[in-house]
């Protein structure tokens, strides 16, 4: 039975207007979308801006409200449970924001961040509690002196470290990194993916990591689903997305992820051009009338695409 | 390379004042941009480059920056240009196309008549050809519908759009040079490669240089002619853009090649460069000043004063420690760095 399994996810927002400002329209941020993720596994949400992959992380999160649709969790339905049940099953799913700047709190400690979850859920005197956060502290490679500074004292990569180590300390099974690197540079992006492998080999974490990179996700992620308008296009094994990907929507994005060897960089270009043109070409085959893509369906046993 | 530069930047050094002291943010930097080449400036924040950027466009604040060195454009030293001089040069013969789409435009003026801004300020121009040169610039970076986009407010455009919009402004009185600083960062990997192919055929067109400022390896790979790779406020490294991505040379370029997650390399790791970036207060003001970040290369392998060396035609490397370099987790001759 699958870990967490999203069943015919929707997330619509109401247009209103004309008279009495009644509903016209509906924005569908998310789609009718399902998935399934395994324990122990990284699954990747690609897609670019606006195609509803943020929506979805944060309607598990139940930080959005689902428009219809089911999130089983250890097969228990999130979206229909009562607060305080829902309560305790959030101890078990945790987010890493995508700014380290704006998703810590500049008047706080790093001992009040980092246990502020702790706060909610546990009763701990304050000795344990400044003993859990040091923990967890050095767990994440900071030094466990630090607990009484403030976030501004930090760089960019151990302030996104203290949100992993606040995201850690209620040891949640399942974590939503929302684009956890974007902010950051090259070389410090490579720090926080090796600790984010690091930690999931010890806590037995499964990451939902929702980005637009293409690079990382196919450094860190085992599946992946591409999101487009708030519905899946294709879904599949690292392997399978990036070697045959078979959605013309994929392709393009693949194509677009700027080749590092200068010697291709002709082909590179000439590929995009053609793919571009498939693109424009074969609209038709892949978009139905109103422009959404169709139902997914399965190539191989991991592999699904949307095809008519 | 045969003729004249079209921007020759001679051992400028940015120095901004923090209390009573001055400190360095670009330090001794020599660097030529030719007609018609692209110059990618590459390195992570706070090494420099966008003030690097920002000196030679002059939009430092004068009261708290000294500005050494020298950079001559067109025969003529920027750096001693007044303002009045200067606002000829900025814009019209030298474009700039900024990060964040954004906030670069301004959310009160139609794209139309930001365009034309820089055409009223620099040409007397009917508006009547004004008009119609927006329209023209607008439909070259590949607006669809530019009647429209020429009376539409920033916030009705989508960010690739923008983007087209900020890049004809700065292509609107064909600038000899443009500057761009990370033109794709913001934008999405779909409309970073239809931004990319935008500037290259803009380029192709016009002959113009460019520079270009980004971080991503990626991006440098597809566009540059040649890269200069800074940290810390120096240029550490320069050469034609197949030579360095074929035989990084310096310690720092080989760090950035191993830390990208990339298709080629196989490595379930990625590498890390050790310690972190040094603040402009801390910065070491002699020796090698990325030898923090390499402890277990010993003191005798780097120079006291290092400079910038050319090792084989036209490729520069700063301080002698690349020769013995080795990664801390690698055994020595194993020199595999992630590109096939």
């Amino acid at each position: 039975m699958a870990f967490l399994k999203v069943n015919n996810l929707k997330v619509y927002y109401p247009i209103r207007g004309g008279f009495f400002r009644r509903v016209v329209a509906h924005v569908k941020a998310v789609d009718d979308i399902s998935f399934e993720l395994n324990q122990g596994e990284t699954y990747g949400l690609v897609g670019e801006s606006g195609c509803g992959k943020t929506t979805t992380g944060r309607t598990i999160m139940g930080l959005i409200k689902a428009t219809s649709g089911e999130v089983l969790f250890e097969n228990q339905d999130l979206l229909k449970m009562n607060r305080r049940d829902f309560n305790q099953h959030r101890k078990d799913i945790q987010m890493i924001f995508q700014d380290p700047y704006s998703s810590l709190n500049p008047r706080k400690r790093v001992l009040d961040i980092v246990a502020e979850p702790l706060r909610n859920f546990e009763r701990l005197s304050p000795a344990e509690e400044k003993k859990k956060v040091q923990f967890y502290l050095e767990k994440v490679g900071l030094n466990p002196e630090a607990i009484y500074n403030y976030p501004h004292e930090f760089s960019g990569g151990q302030r996104q470290r203290i949100g992993i180590a606040r995201a850690l300390t209620l040891k949640p099974k399942l974590i939503i990194a929302d684009e956890p690197v974007s902010a950051l540079d090259v070389s410090v992006q490579a720090q926080v993916l090796n600790f984010m492998q690091d930690i999931q080999k010890e806590f037995n974490l499964t990451y939902l990591f929702i980005s637009h990179d293409l690079g990382i996700i196919q450094h860190m992620c085992d599946r992946i689903g591409i999101m487009y308008r708030g519905q899946f296009v294709e879904e599949g094994t690292s392997r399978d997305i990036y070697t045959n990907p078979q959605h013309i929507y994929t392709k393009r994005l693949i194509s677009a992820i700027p080749d590092i060897n200068p010697e291709n960089r002709e082909n590179q270009m000439k590929l995009r051009q053609e793919i571009n043109s498939e693109y424009k070409n074969s609209y038709d085959k892949y978009f139905n009338a109103e422009g959404k893509v169709y139902n997914l369906k399965p190539i191989s046993d991991t592999h699904l695409v949307a095809l008519p | 390379m045969s003729n004249q530069p079209l921007l020759q930047i001679q051992n400028l050094r940015t120095s901004f004042r923090i209390g009573d002291d001055y400190f360095a943010a670009v330090d001794d930097v020599s660097l030529t941009v030719n007609e018609n080449e692209v110059v990618a400036i590459v390195g992570e924040s706070g090494c420099g480059k966008s003030a690097l950027a920002m000196s030679i466009m002059g939009l430092h604040p004068q009261e708290r920056t000294k500005l050494e060195g020298k950079i001559n454009f067109k025969g003529k030293n920027l750096l001693s240009l007044s303002t009045n001089e200067m606002n000829k040069v900025r814009g019209k013969e030298i474009g700039m196309i900024f990060q964040d789409p954004l906030t670069a435009l301004n959310p009160l003026m139609t794209c139309g008549k930001q365009i034309e801004e820089s055409m009223t300020v620099h040409t007397n121009m009917s508006s009547e050809a004004k008009r119609k040169r927006t329209i023209e610039l607008l439909k070259k970076v590949g607006i669809p519908n530019p009647e429209r986009t020429y009376k539409q407010y920033p916030h009705e455009l989508s960010g690739g759009m923008r983007q087209r919009v900020v890049i004809a402004i700065a292509v609107a009185c064909d600038p000899l040079l443009v500057i761009a600083d990370e033109p794709t960062t913001a934008l999405d990997v779909t409309i970073q490669a239809q931004i990319m192919d935008l500037l290259k055929d803009l380029q192709n067109q016009t002959k113009t240089g460019i520079i270009l400022i980004t971080h991503d390896l990626g991006v440098v790979a597809e566009m540059a002619d040649r890269v200069a790779v800074m940290y810390a406020g120096e240029i550490v490294e320069i050469a034609d853009v197949h030579t360095l991505f074929k035989n990084p040379l310096h310690p720092y370029t080989r760090s950035l090649f191993n830390s990208i997650p990339s298709s080629t390399s196989t490595k379930d790791r990625l590498h890390v460069i050790q310690g972190i970036v040094p603040s402009l207060k801390n910065l070491p003001r002699s020796g090698c000043r990325f030898k923090d970040r390499i402890k277990w290369i010993g003191d005798k392998e780097h120079e006291v004063n290092p400079l910038l060396r050319e090792v084989s035609p036209n490729h520069y490397v700063r301080c002698t420690c690349y020769k013995n370099f080795h990664f801390s987790d690698e055994d020595v001759g194993d020199m595999n760095y992630g590109i096939s």
